[in-house]
């Protein structure tokens, strides 16, 4: 056992180079094969799922998936390979064990080497392509020209300030497209989460506290705000619309909401 | 008659063999009597205790009242059992006989021993198995009434503040039974066995860490017919401090819970760095042990936080502190840390010990030495040393600290290499193995499946900017599952299928547990891809309503959930037969090669007669080609 001991599993030199024993062209093969539909069909279902973005973040983060998800498939394909290769191998049924296994490989430096390398890349490569959008995601919060939005929680409506035009506040949020808005958000009473689904941003509303994110929305309609941390009993039903307009549709209905406030 | 009149006077009328105090306390005694010291605080504490004005935004006096009836609920219960038996007698000078020992040990007391504080590693270990499978029981159904629930948009026949309980106490009470599913069975039956030892470093901690438990399952279910627990399982504060009566069980609860895994872990510790068996090396310890004590470790320092911020918050609740509270100065962010700072750890305390037992039963049937025994060491070693450093990312968008998020998803990512190696181990084992096909083996291709999805949407999640869109979805409720159920559970089942031979004498039934297998997985699989779905399309979590345009995954969801529950019946109903009247086992049915499987069925009272002597690992199977 310990003279075997050291000996690669992919590696026997002196029968057949490795590559040509049957059941590793077996998990090529599968490998080759699965590797695209895993990437396809994981990319499909969670990108079609996500439904039509309505601002580049939400693009990103749909990017963001499509991409992870085809990084991870060649991994998630290797080991599905190697799995099913072992289980269309030599199965035994019965209440009796089988005969050993015809070796005793207990390492393989190579092959433990090789996967902590490519497990390494691979982890590297999720980090930049995340932090280079989180990264640009920051920035955004730092925009002069920005509106700026109060957005406040309370059991269980959303209220939304107007701070630059000064008296509005309305339940549904109203934003002009193509412009960018930071949020201010805070909560009167317990933690909520600010969520704009369909924008894909997301941010907690803390008692005593204001949070920001940011966010340019790119597309005129009628998207989902909910909250997304459980906040007490009508927590499910503690969701508004956002309505983005045109800047002339922005003007003219902060100009009508502040006359109303103003006759109020 | 002589005897009678030398017993006190306030004992009259007993028989003359009457047993001494110690050999009468058992789970009666300790139900009565601590509900007995409940009762008396409540009403004195009624009596007496000053009324605060009406006016208070917080219901202190009731909340001092109930948390003072739960700590003398929990003094009464564990005074009851006989936990302190041992320290008052050593305060008095006289330490425990040789025949007291062995009968709290347990010898010769048949069934009765399961309801004493008996020390014995292998009662503990059932009365641990027993209770898992109840505590899964109710968590399974409140499952169930999530899911039918949530079957239909409008459901709705259960009221908000009933589903918010029901959500709470289905998390925290899952959680619970997970923590406790492989090490509290298999880790205090199987494993002193398999590093040779006769029993554990500390068997009245044993004995402690299990009663601590019982202990804490009333003060869970009285609290859901008080208000209930209404935050989810994480409890997080303001909110917790907002609910009803309810939330002092589940700070007693997690009190109690948290020392006894304390408790648990400092004995796990202690047994395995000091009685393996001789010869038995780090690179001879099967590693399952490495799991296990893995898993203890991590809750050490993990759960004595907890435990902590609990403290607070009772503290909050009942005299009106302010920890958490924002206007006095506190944060709910605070509370955030702490819970985190045991909560991410604790999923690994959940993983490890399931995953080591499947690397464990690899070789096993396979028929071939484990691949990269090393590699699995590493990788558990670096899962442990990273997952108390990546608390954070569940407070990415709480706003908290923005400029420690890079770092905390640089730590989140690196935990996929050494989870990495853990797959490498296993798939390296099914390599070239000769396949014995029973479910242990197929829980591994399970395990590979789940946790691949659970670990591949995981960094997604731990990811700022996607987790910026899915956290606080179904999306992350998917993702937990796959881990926690998907990997962890089918770990566990496989674990029972695999030691049932050996901690009851029967085997457990095959077809039974093949029927079971594939309906878990299968539902499985159907509900939580269910559940992925409606989570990427803007569902949150924790809602007892939702847009129509979720119906459809809610609906898969729930039909695949009902084929869960039909396959974890049916394994509970082949559980039960089995050990009752299934086919006797014999000492080692599946020709493994650790020691549990070299003493006799059933275990004798100190597993040895004479200590083994180890000289080589567990793992010899395969011959090398001549």
């Amino acid at each position: 056992m310990h003279k075997g001991a050291r000996m690669s599993d992919l590696q026997t030199p002196q029968k057949a180079q490795w590559w040509k024993k049957a059941d590793v062209k077996k998990t090529l093969l599968l490998w080759v094969v699965l590797t695209p539909i895993i990437g396809f069909v994981g990319t499909e279902v969670q990108v079609r799922s996500m439904g039509a973005p309505a601002s580049e973040v939400m693009a990103s983060v749909k990017h963001l998936m499509a991409v992870f998800t085809w990084a991870a498939s060649p991994v998630a394909a290797l080991v599905a390979a190697l799995a099913l290769t072992s289980l269309l191998n030599k199965r035994h049924y019965g209440d009796t064990p089988p005969p050993d296994a015809d070796h005793e490989i207990r390492n393989s430096a190579r092959t433990a080497s090789t996967w902590i390398v490519v497990s390494t890349l691979l982890c590297l490569f999720a980090l930049i392509t995340g932090m280079i959008v989180f990264q640009k995601d920051s920035e955004a919060l730092l925009d002069a020209k920005a509106i700026n939005i109060n957005a406040t929680g309370q059991q269980w409506l959303w209220s939304f300030d107007y701070p630059d035009s000064a008296g509005v506040r309305s339940a549904d949020l109203y934003l002009p497209v193509d412009k960018p808005v930071v949020f201010h958000i805070t909560s009167v009473d317990v933690k909520h989460s600010f969520w704009i689904v369909q924008m894909g941003i997301k941010m907690d509303a803390n008692p005593g506290y204001i949070t920001e994110t940011a966010v340019t929305p790119n597309k005129i309609g009628v998207f989902d705000i909910r909250c997304a941390e459980l906040c007490g009993l009508l927590h499910a039903y503690m969701q508004t619309k956002v309505h983005v307009v045109s800047q002339a549709d922005y003007d003219a209905w902060l100009k009508n909401s502040a006359t109303l406030e103003g006759a109020a | 008659m002589t005897t009678i009149m030398n017993r006190p006077a306030s004992a009259p009328g007993s028989a003359a063999g009457r047993k001494p105090l110690i050999e009468r306390l058992n789970i009666v005694t300790a139900f009565l009597l601590g509900t007995v010291s409940a009762v008396v605080v409540w009403q004195l504490a009624l009596k007496f205790m000053p009324e605060t004005p009406e006016t208070s935004l917080f219901f202190n006096r009731e909340d001092k009242i109930s948390l003072l009836s739960l700590i003398a609920w929990f003094v009464g219960f564990m005074t009851g059992i006989g936990a302190l038996n041992g320290p008052i007698r050593w305060a008095m000078g006289k330490d425990l006989s040789h025949s007291e020992n062995m009968f709290l040990a347990g010898k010769d007391q048949g069934i009765k021993r399961y309801f004493r504080y008996t020390t014995d590693h292998k009662v503990v270990g059932i009365q641990y198995l027993v209770t898992t499978i109840i505590i899964f029981f109710v968590g399974g159904t409140l499952a169930m009434l999530i899911r039918t629930n949530l079957g239909h948009p409008s459901g709705g026949w259960i009221h908000p503040q009933a589903y918010n309980a029901i959500v709470g106490w289905h998390g925290i009470v899952m959680i619970v039974a997970t923590i406790i599913m492989v090490t509290g069975p298999f880790g205090n039956f199987i494993m002193p066995i398999m590093i040779g030892a006769r029993d554990m470093a500390f068997p009245r901690l044993n004995a402690l860490s299990f009663w601590l438990i019982v202990a804490a399952i009333p003060p869970i279910f009285i609290s859901f017919f008080t208000g209930g627990i209404t935050t989810g399982w994480t409890a997080y504060n303001p909110l917790a401090s907002q609910a009803g009566l309810g939330m002092n069980g589940y700070i007693a609860f997690i009190c109690i819970f948290a020392i006894s895994t304390m408790v648990a872990g400092a004995n796990i510790t202690t047994t395995v760095i000091k009685m393996r068996a001789k010869g038995m090396t780090w690179n001879r310890t099967p590693i399952f042990i490495y799991g296990v004590v893995a898993s203890v470790a991590l809750a050490l320092p993990a759960f004595p936080v907890f435990f902590l911020s609990q403290i607070m918050s009772g503290l909050d609740r009942a005299f009106a502190t302010s920890f958490y509270n924002s206007a006095g100065g506190g944060s709910g962010w605070l509370y955030e840390n702490l819970f985190w700072i045991m909560g991410h750890p604790e999923v690994y305390v959940i993983l490890l010990p399931a995953i080591a037992a499947l690397m464990e039963m690899a070789p096993v049937f396979t028929r071939r030495p484990l691949f990269g025994f090393n590699l699995a060491v590493l990788g558990i070693a670096g899962i442990c040393g990273l997952s108390i450093l990546v608390w954070a990312h569940h407070m990415y968008i709480s706003g908290w600290a923005p400029l420690l998020n890079a770092p905390f998803m640089l730590t989140t990512e690196l935990i996929s290499i050494p989870t990495g190696m853990l797959f490498l181990v296993l798939v390296g084992t099914l390599w070239r193995g000769r396949l014995w096909m029973t479910v242990p083996l197929m829980s591994i291709f399970a395990l590979l499946w789940n946790f691949m999805i659970g670990g591949i949407t995981g960094i997604y999640l731990s990811d700022v900017p996607a987790d910026a869109f899915l956290h606080g979805s179904m999306y992350v409720t998917a993702h937990f599952h796959y881990t926690l159920m998907g990997a962890g559970l089918t770990g566990a089942i496989a674990s029972l299928v695999y030691w049932f031979p050996k901690m009851t004498g029967r085997m457990l039934d095959k077809k039974l547990s093949w029927i079971s297998f594939w309906m878990v997985q299968i539902g499985f699989n159907v509900a939580f891809m269910g559940m992925f779905m409606v989570g990427l399309a803007g569902q949150p979590r924790r809602v007892e309503s939702y847009a129509a345009m979720f119906s459809r995954g809610n609906l898969i969801t729930t039909i695949g959930a009902y084929t869960i529950m039909i396959g974890m019946l049916v394994l509970l109903h082949g559980v039960i037969s089995s050990w009752r009247s299934g086919q006797k086992a014999p000492m080692n049915p599946w020709h493994a090669k650790t020691l549990e499987w070299t003493v006799a069925n059933p275990v004798p009272l100190e597993n040895f007669d004479v200590l083994p002597v180890v000289t080589s690992d567990a793992y010899g199977y395969g011959k090398a080609k001549s």
